[in-house]
């Protein structure tokens, strides 16, 4: 089976860049596309009278407010605004285990897999990166919280992965992927970085 | 750079969101008959008000809600955000 063109396929280098040679004895920032998730938007109707926390997909609890996620190793769901949820996951099929939990009558179910460029950066300078084009505070955002944003004036959600070492998955809107790309890996010349 | 705290996200800076207008329009209402004056003045006519005014704003990178603020247009200071469903 032929995979889907990911947005950033021809965009992305591999390879070292930028100030790298000057991070000796640190760990090099890693810069990635993350492909092949599955990028689901779910919308609780307003009609609806079902409790969002009796819902359990992939045995996760919707989270209720902002800026939480439930994870686990393979799904992530983040809140994305009231009633309304992105789940990401690296199983293909988990449209169908949603459909399955959340009927048609009380619950919107977008694939939006391939309109999405996901890029992450991990590493000690992660925060830093992020700081330059965002203007939340990225200094109080916590392991598995999430925040819809902008960096650099493109619309993106910030997921945050893991903090050992910091670890962010950026989505932004495909078209703008490239560009994205771009801002981020020029506010990442400074620190060095590996494209991976 | 203003800072404006989405009642969905908390304390956000003003270029995640969009200004949406006077607050306190109302549409005409449906199905009735409407003057041409009445649609105009709906349509094009507004306050200008120099001191309190209550906006509409939407979190356009954020939530994607829209919400109310009672805003200083002299100041800029915000005084009060709220949800759609309630009192400013």
């Amino acid at each position: 089976m032929k995979l889907a063109v990911t947005s950033l396929e021809h965009i992305h280098k591999k390879g070292r860049f930028g100030n790298y040679q000057k991070q000796s004895g640190k760990k090099l920032l890693e810069i990635s596309e993350v492909k092949n998730l599955a990028i689901i938007h779910l919308v609780q109707y307003k009609k609806s009278k079902i409790q969002p926390n009796t819902i359990k997909l992939e045995n996760l609890e919707l989270p209720l407010d902002n800026p939480k996620v439930t994870a686990n190793k393979e799904t992530r769901i983040l809140w994305s605004a009231p009633r309304t949820w992105l789940i990401i996951s690296s199983k293909k099929n988990i449209i169908s285990n949603i459909k399955n939990k959340c009927d048609r009558e009380n619950f919107a179910i977008t694939d939006i897999s391939h309109s999405r460029a996901v890029i992450q950066i991990k590493g000690p300078q992660a925060k830093e990166v992020l700081k330059k084009g965002c203007p939340i505070n990225i200094n109080e955002i916590q392991v598995d919280n999430c925040a819809g944003t902008v960096f650099n004036g493109i619309t993106v959600v910030i997921d945050f992965v893991n903090n050992d070492p910091d670890t962010f998955n950026l989505l932004a809107l495909r078209s703008f992927g490239e560009t994205f790309y771009h801002h981020i890996t020029d506010s990442a010349l400074e620190f060095g970085y590996a494209g991976v | 750079m203003l800072e404006i705290k989405c009642p969905h996200c908390g304390l956000r800076s003003q270029n995640e969101f969009s200004y949406g207008g006077d607050s306190n329009t109302k549409r005409p209402e449906l199905g009735k008959e409407v003057s041409d004056k009445d649609w105009d003045n709906f349509i094009y006519l507004r306050d200008n008000p120099r001191g309190k005014h209550s906006e509409l704003w939407h979190h356009v990178a954020g939530c994607r809600q829209w919400f109310k603020v009672l805003r200083d247009t002299s100041t800029h200071e915000i005084f009060k955000t709220a949800k759609l469903t309630e009192e400013l």
